[in-house]
């Protein structure tokens, strides 16, 4: 707790609020510019198109955020060179998991804002049927479960390497995957990290051809899915905190 | 006692032995200067020492703990330590750095104040160390050195980039510490005059090997006298000595002689102004620190 509350002190002045509220920002002018133009017709599937829509929003906006908070965090320790003062206090095992809380404590709590600001955007616009508190919750989960499995990737590349633009890079190549593999077939999406965003979602799009109508359902993330979700997760940290671990300073 | 010891010490980095079989022994309370040109393996020594680098071979003892991963971190709440450049948060102000080495090794916050007014930094405590000067940052590195009055201090090149003024302020906070805290100090320096000035105790390491370990002292007894004559003609003065059995060398214009007692120097004097020889210099010579150096390293120290 005492390695963890020490990341937030060390945070202090690096705007990561600003940066969160970016984010935030971000997703709230995309949605509220795609809702301004829809018809009645489309606005009836409230809640559907809103998750829909955010999952979409997710892969664009959210890899590259990960990858700044995860390079905002890491950088601060290249550059003022601490490695050689921490480790004779504390094992680098302690100071990755340290790191990794501080992550995933701070994507919790943007993307827990995230989806009240959307709820709160829901109820403001009238969408229709019942508000659907438990999938907002399960989207969070979603959301933040493979938000930690990119920031585990994007944190063992910012503790690897001190010039962070090896780590942004990745991000901003993981913002352009996320969406572009929507478009690819579900086996391929598995396989790209990023993808997740897309395949969790728990609104699915159903467009007829023939009829020309667009349907949209609720569905369940697949088990297998999940367990590949973890799977990547499991590798990411494992490697990433092995590297950082044998890594001498 | 000695604070450390260590035995047959080796680091490989690949097929480069950078530190080769070293066997250190840092007396309690000394102030121990860690000698050597650069690349000559001191980092990585103190690095092994503090755990920052796995040596390939040998052990370590501290303050008579012999190191390994379980008991690295309990050994060195005992030890502080300055590695090559200052660690720092440059966003944080002085005192928030402090207070962050101050949390992890658990000692009293009322030390903070203190070590900032042993480095004289107590003015600008709340300062962002991004505006620090280079001499600040090396004394903030020091005062997060000093956190909790360790017993053994291990500074790396603590002078490095400082002007004079820097250099002289480090050195004597340095020197200050053994007796005011009763801490023992390595401290390592490829300048020769810096050791000179501050260490009791020397080590000498070359190309990752120890070419001298005892006292300053010891150092200085090396430094032997000698006679450097200087005549209109060295080659046939050289000649003549030889026909009297005084060996000598020559170096740079002069002929390098032992010292010989006052009455066979007055012989020889005499005896070369007869051979028509004009005796333009005869002075006794010390050999300086600096040769001692350069004979035990092969390569010139800074002054």
């Amino acid at each position: 707790m005492n390695l963890l509350r020490l990341e937030f002190y060390k945070c202090r002045r690096r705007k990561i609020v600003l940066v969160c509220a970016a984010v935030l920002a971000v997703e709230l002018i995309w949605i509220g510019a795609f809702f301004t133009r829809q018809d009645a017709e489309d606005m009836k599937w409230g809640w559907m198109l809103l998750l829909y829509n955010l999952s979409t929003v997710d892969a664009i906006v959210l890899p590259l955020s990960v990858a700044t908070l995860a390079s905002r965090n890491c950088e601060l320790e290249h550059k003022g060179g601490t490695w050689k003062l921490l480790e004779t206090m504390v094992t680098p095992v302690q100071l990755y998991d340290a790191k990794l809380a501080w992550g995933a404590l701070v994507l919790a709590v943007l993307l827990i804002v995230r989806s009240g600001l959307f709820l709160a955007v829901g109820i403001a616009e009238g969408f229709s049927g019942p508000l659907p508190l438990a999938r907002f919750g399960l989207f969070t989960l979603l959301s933040w479960t493979v938000s930690m499995m990119v920031y585990a990737l994007q944190q063992g590349l910012s503790l690897r390497f001190a010039n962070q633009a090896a780590a942004l890079v990745c991000g901003i190549a993981g913002s352009f995957l996320g969406i572009l593999s929507m478009l690819f077939p579900p086996a391929l999406v598995r396989c790209v990290p990023w993808g997740y965003y897309g395949l969790m979602s728990l609104v699915f799009m159903d467009w007829n051809p023939v009829t020309r109508v667009t349907r949209f359902y609720w569905r369940w993330p697949p088990v297998t899915d999940v367990v590949l979700l973890l799977l990547w997760a499991a590798v990411f940290l494992i490697v990433g905190r092995t590297l950082f671990v044998r890594k001498e300073v | 006692m000695n604070i450390i010891e260590t035995h047959d010490l080796c680091k490989q980095y690949g097929t480069a032995l950078r530190v080769s079989h070293l066997d250190l022994q840092v007396p309690e309370g000394s102030v121990y200067g860690f000698l050597g040109p650069n690349g000559a393996g001191k980092s990585t020594t103190l690095k092994m020492i503090l755990g920052l680098v796995r040596p390939t071979a040998g052990s370590i003892q501290v303050l008579g703990h012999t190191m390994d991963r379980a008991n690295r971190l309990s050994v060195l709440r005992q030890v502080g330590s300055l590695i090559e450049s200052p660690s720092y948060y440059g966003h944080l102000t002085g005192e928030e750095n402090l207070r962050i080495v101050q949390a992890l090794r658990g000692v009293p916050e009322r030390t903070i104040r203190e070590v900032l007014q042993i480095v004289r930094l107590d003015g600008q405590r709340g300062k962002k160390v991004a505006h620090y000067s280079l001499g600040m940052k090396q004394r903030l590195g020091l005062a997060a050195a000093l956190l909790g009055y360790p017993k053994l201090l291990i500074l790396d090149e603590p002078t490095n980039g400082l002007d004079p003024a820097g250099i002289q302020e480090m050195r004597e906070l340095i020197c200050d510490l053994p007796g005011r805290f009763g801490m023992t100090v390595v401290v390592s320096s490829h300048l020769l005059s810096e050791i000179d000035q501050m260490a009791d105790h020397v080590a000498i390491i070359r190309e990752g090997e120890l070419v001298f370990q005892d006292t300053l002292e010891a150092l200085h007894g090396r430094s032997r006298h000698h006679l450097a004559l200087r005549t209109t003609n060295n080659a046939v003065a050289r000649s003549l000595l030889a026909e009297k059995s005084i060996a000598c060398q020559e170096e740079v214009g002069y002929l390098m002689l032992p010292i010989l007692s006052d009455e066979i120097a007055a012989q020889l004097t005499r005896f070369l102004a007869e051979s028509r020889l004009g005796i333009v210099r005869l002075e006794e010579r010390q050999k300086s620190l600096e040769d001692i150096f350069l004979e035990l390293t092969g390569k010139a120290a800074s002054l």
